[in-house]
């Protein structure tokens, strides 16, 4: 018997995020698992609302999609020990948020993990929202000049600006470099992978001669019509891809507790 | 804030939502004075589950102000005063694409408008605003004093006189008069917002070019450090439009951007604008 795959999806907009009404609460056939990867492969970010998991049926979601991590951080620490869930916490007399301004999760790693989860466990009334970037779509629109330049460059990554902004003394990765047009293993779609928190320079290039084309990336990117915006409930769950996408959390709700919790999950790489 | 009659969830760095009214019913003095109030201090009130007629549109508006009839923008039949918004299935450019102020080229600029949703895309065609009163306060000091004592000149006819560039697209069926696009106003880069007392910063990419007694070359590296800092998501919200779904700006201390993200369907909306009074600047 065959069935028509097709999940309860709603498109956010044209060229990012998608909000999927399922219970991730149940167990579902593997189709389920395999359509929810290809609409990130396709939209970015996908977006669950009111679930009603523990942190065991979360991380045994996550694991549907490859091997969920907690990567060694100061800032996102494990959570009550676990192997799999990290939290992002910010408390109401604390300045500063954890990812406040437009990334990449993990680009100044050599081997950078595909997907993040993240489920909403505490949030403000209003505010904290979280803003998504479709890299590849901001790729599909740049001029087939720039895009054939941009192909045949490499560009360095690191976390030292990141690194010095916490000033705790711990030094950076060593650099790393990635191609600057990445190729998706799902179907072989191109993206652009730089980021204005962990991209130095294009490879060869001095950082001084980079800046304005790569502002000029950036800028570019950062139009409204490759962006969506989330706003977070209680049980509110995200799941993007760190290759395409940028993202950035907004930091506007001092005074008040917001608690997430993070699953990294790693999968085919790159080139 | 006392309010007695309109429920306001605010929205995020900008906007609140306002439940408890019935648009299609005239708004009682305390619900006229609280409504008057909300858009003082959030900027943007959307208002969801309407269903009003477009006389009952105007009425509403009409209530904060006299009409200001667009004179570029093509009216909704039988309606002179309600300005149509329109963008078909086959056509690629959108109106309002880019943060701007509406009218912030003439001499009086407009109050603010109230956009009710006609016909909506499937999904896209969001709305951004920002915040330009929390633009300003969040700069550093120097700037600030700087700011406060410049003057800035804005013109709509780059954007749809007779010398806009081609790369702005077609939307000759949408726009009228393009011909008397030639309105050009200088206004204090920050003003003193006319209701709330607030400092804003009164400046916009599509309508500001320069600084007053600047060239344009040099106005420009300023000019852009300002337009982009302002869309930090810290001080913008990001409206999506339900059926049913109203926003009412207010024109002097918001930016706003029409999203373009929905080829092939249509989208239509219905817009009021309410005059305004002269802008006065922040310092004198």
């Amino acid at each position: 018997m065959t069935h028509d795959h097709h999940l309860p999806m709603r498109l956010l907009s044209q060229n990012i995020g998608a909000q999927i009404d399922l219970d991730l609460s149940l167990k579902h056939e593997d189709w389920v698992y395999d359509e929810i990867r290809k609409a990130i492969d396709r939209h970015g970010v996908v977006f669950f609302r009111n679930q009603s998991i523990d942190s065991d049926q979360y991380a045994a979601f996550g694991r549907r999609f490859g091997t969920a991590i907690v990567p060694k951080s100061d800032i996102i620490p494990a959570l009550n020990g676990s192997q799999e869930i990290a939290e992002v916490r910010k408390e109401p007399d604390q300045i500063g948020n954890i990812g406040g301004s437009w990334h990449t999760d993990q680009a100044f790693r050599p081997h950078p993990y595909w997907g993040t989860l993240l489920l909403a466990r505490e949030v403000p009334d209003f505010g904290g929202d979280t803003l998504f970037i479709h890299m590849a779509a901001v790729y599909e629109a740049l001029s087939p000049g720039l895009k054939a330049t941009l192909a045949t460059l490499k560009a360095v990554h690191s976390n030292a600006r990141v690194q010095a902004k916490k000033a705790n003394g711990k030094p950076a990765q060593p650099d790393v470099i990635h191609p600057v047009i990445g190729t998706h293993p799902s179907d072989g779609h191109k993206f652009l992978y730089v980021n204005p928190a962990y991209t130095v320079r294009f490879e060869g290039w001095t950082d001084k001669e980079s800046q304005p084309l790569l502002d000029y990336l950036y800028a570019f990117a950062e139009r409204p019509e490759f962006m969506c915006r989330f706003r977070w409930d209680v049980g509110s769950l995200a799941f993007w891809d760190n290759y395409q996408t940028w993202h950035y959390a907004t930091d506007d709700y001092a005074g008040k507790r917001r608690v997430m919790h993070r699953i990294v999950v790693t999968s085919a790489p790159f080139s | 804030m006392r309010n007695q009659i309109i429920d306001i969830r605010p929205y995020g760095p900008v906007g609140a939502e306002i439940y408890g009214v019935d648009l299609r019913e005239p708004l009682s003095d305390q619900a006229y004075l609280e409504t008057r109030q909300a858009l003082n201090m959030y900027g943007v009130l959307f208002f969801r589950d309407q269903a009003i007629s477009p006389d009952q549109h105007l009425a509403f508006a009409q209530r904060f102000g006299k009409l200001n009839v667009s004179q570029f923008l093509a009216p909704v039949p039988g309606h002179p005063g309600i300005a149509e918004v329109r963008k078909e299935p086959e056509q690629t450019h959108n109106v309002g694409g880019g943060w701007h102020t509406d009218h912030s080229y003439d001499q009086t600029p407009a109050l603010g408008s109230v956009l009710v949703a006609r016909e909506l895309p499937d999904f896209g065609g969001d709305t951004l605003f920002v915040n330009m009163a929390a633009v300003f306060e969040s700069l550093s000091d120097g700037l600030k004093n700087t700011l406060l004592s410049m003057r800035a000149v804005h013109t709509n006819a780059h954007v749809f006189g007779p010398k806009r560039p081609a790369s702005r697209g077609a939307i000759s069926d949408q726009m009228k008069n393009t011909d008397k696009a030639v309105q050009e106003a200088v206004h204090p880069v920050v003003i003193r917002h006319p209701e709330s007392g607030k400092r804003v910063l009164y400046i916009n990419q599509t309508y500001t070019i320069r600084f007053d007694g600047w060239s344009e070359d040099e106005s420009q590296p300023l000019l852009n450090y300002l337009f982009r800092y302002a869309t930090r998501p810290e001080f913008s919200s990001r409206f999506t439009w339900r059926d049913g779904s109203i926003a009412f700006w207010d024109n002097r201390s918001t930016w706003h951007f029409a999203v373009n993200d929905y080829h092939g369907d249509r989208r239509l909306m219905h817009r009021v604008t309410i005059e305004g009074t002269r802008l006065e600047p922040a310092i004198m």
